[in-house]
Formats: C-alpha cells, structure tokens, sequence
C-alpha cells in the first residue's frame, strides 16, 4: 500500500523536468556570483588593459607623427613649469636681502654723521599771540598812513 | 522512481551552501524541489504558479540563508519561506479562499476512536485524491504531515500559529476526509 507522500509524489511526478531546469538555473547563477566576486580584482585588471589598448590603437598610433612632435613641446613646458616651481624661494631671498641692505643703509648714515657731525635742530620763531583788537582801530591805522 | 529522502535521515550541505557552495545548493534543492513543488501546488492549484513560487523560494533561500541559525531546521525553514510566498500570491490575487478562518479549539484526543479521528493508513492514499476539497488551513497542515513528516511545532512554526491550531487542523482534516470519504463510497457515481 503506498504512502499519501508516495501518492502525492505520483501524482506530481510529471513536473520533474521543470523542476531541474529551475534547479539548474539557480545553481548556475549562484556558480556565476561566485565567479564574479573571485575574479573582480583580476576583471578590474583586465578592464584597465583593455582601456589602454583601446587608447594606444584609436587614439595615439593613428597620429603617432603628431604626437611624437608635440612631446618635445610637452617637455619643454615641463621644464619651465619645473623651473617655475623655484620662485618662490627667489622670492624669499629678496626679503632676506632687502633686510641685509636697510642694515648697511643705517650704517652708512651713521658713518655720515660722525663725519660731518649731527644735525643742529632748527629753533623754530614762537608763534605770534593773536590779541583781538576792537575794528576801530583798523581805520585809525588806515587814516595815519 | 526515487523518492527524495526524509529530512531526519539525512545530512545536508546547509552550512555549505550558506558558504556560497553551488554542489551544496544544488543538493538541498534536489533534495526538496518536488516536496515543495507538491506543497505548492496542492495550494495554488496552477502548475506555472506553482513552479514561479518554487523557484521565488529558492532565491529567497540562497538570499537569506544567513538568517538561519539551526541547520538541522533548513526544511521547516524553507517551508515556511513557501508557505509565506503562497499567502503573498493570495493577497495579491485578492483571493477570499484562502482565508485563515479559525475553527474550534483542539478536541480532546482521548474523544476520538481509533476508527473516527485516525485515518487508517491503507485508506489515506485514497483521502489523498480528497485533499483538494478540504479548507485551505486545514489541507496545508495535512501536506505538511504528509509530505515532510514535520512535527506538530513544525508545522505552527511554518504557518506561524499555535501548535494547537495545528492540532484542531489537523484533527478536524482527517474528520472531513473521512467524511468525504464515506460520502464517495455510497455514492460511487
């Protein structure tokens, strides 16, 4: 006598096929993640080798003259840049050196007044007082002269 | 015609397969595509449906097989993500049959004779051609029985009820199968 899970089996028996296409779909696609996670470094690799390659056969060899007689142009632009890099310290030395030079300029004016002795000040005229006087005055004056 | 094996007389590649070892998976589906396949259909009753609700547990399988702690639980587990996928179809199809209406609490088994709440084995292949008319609660605890041999905790676990309601379905299953049963053979036509 068979079973009710032998029966239900029987009776379903049929949908096997289906049922191992699925099956086998699923683990391919789970084999297939797997791969993928592995090999992302060395697929990252590949990608960047085949970028590479891409450039050099579409973009440089095609026009190789031109590129190579632009290199020098590229390198001399590289050297000045290079070369402008250093002006900043340029730059600072003219500081130190203005500073060395006020130095020698202060001593050089000393130098100058123990020759010629120092400066005698000027005594400036004390400044008249300003009396008010009444406006009559004025015509007085005006009229004497 | 080979059976697939019961899940207690086996060990199976579940930590495997969490590892993402693709012989693993291809074992454990092996191992429970045609059960599931039966649960499925025994519910749905469309055999496309059934086979994209097979295939949709799988995928949450190999997605979630983090989430399972007990190895040994890897059956229960994927019978419940089935089940779980069954009341989704519904929902979506907005089907009022497959209502998880409650019915009367367990009954005391000491009530049943061997005769009225056991079915006797010889009969329960032929009950089983009877399945399709019972309830739906009722006939996915009754699969579930069947089809994997899972314990009564088991079986609440996948459907997410109390093992009681698993008893009163199951208990109230076999009652309406005998009844349809008794009914077919008095009337044979």
């Amino acid at each position: 006598m068979k079973t009710p899970r032998e029966v239900l089996f029987e009776r379903h028996w049929a949908a096997r096929p289906k049922l191992d296409a699925i099956r086998r779909e699923m683990v391919s696609k789970i084999n297939h993640q797997g791969t993928e996670a592995q090999s992302y470094p060395k697929g990252l690799v590949f990608w960047f080798l085949g970028c590479s390659n891409t450039l050099w056969r579409e973009l440089i060899f095609p026009s190789r003259r031109i590129w190579a007689g632009l290199a020098p142009i590229w390198v001399l632009l590289l050297v000045v840049n290079l070369s402008q890099r250093d002006e900043p310290q340029v730059t600072m030395d003219k500081a130190s050196s203005s500073a060395g030079m006020a130095a020698t300029f202060e001593q050089q004016q000393e130098l100058l007044a123990q020759l010629i002795g120092p400066n005698e000040p000027v005594v400036a005229e004390p400044q008249k007082k300003y009396v008010p006087r009444p406006s009559s005055w004025r015509c007085f004056e005006i009229v004497t002269v | 015609m080979t059976m697939p094996a019961m899940a207690e007389s086996e060990h199976l590649p579940v930590q495997q397969a969490r590892e993402g070892d693709s012989p693993a998976w291809d074992t454990l589906f092996r191992r429970y595509q045609l059960p599931l396949y039966v649960y499925v259909f025994e519910l749905v009753r469309h055999e496309q449906t059934s086979l994209d609700l097979v295939q949709e547990t799988f995928i949450a399988a190999t997605k979630y097989i983090g989430g399972l702690r007990d190895d040994e639980k890897f059956g229960s587990w994927l019978f419940g993500i089935a089940h779980q996928k069954v009341l989704l179809h519904w929902r979506k199809k907005g089907g009022k049959e497959f209502l998880w209406e409650e019915i009367p609490d367990s009954p005391d088994e000491s009530q049943d004779s061997p005769d009225d709440g056991i079915i006797r084995r010889e009969q329960e292949a032929e009950f089983m051609k009877l399945l399709e008319q019972l309830p739906l609660p009722q006939r996915s605890a009754l699969l579930l029985h069947f089809v994997e041999d899972f314990s009564i905790e088991e079986i609440a676990r996948i459907t997410e009820t109390q093992a009681g309601t698993v008893k009163s379905r199951l208990h109230y299953a076999k009652k309406s199968l005998r009844k349809l049963w008794e009914a077919k053979n008095e009337n044979p036509a």
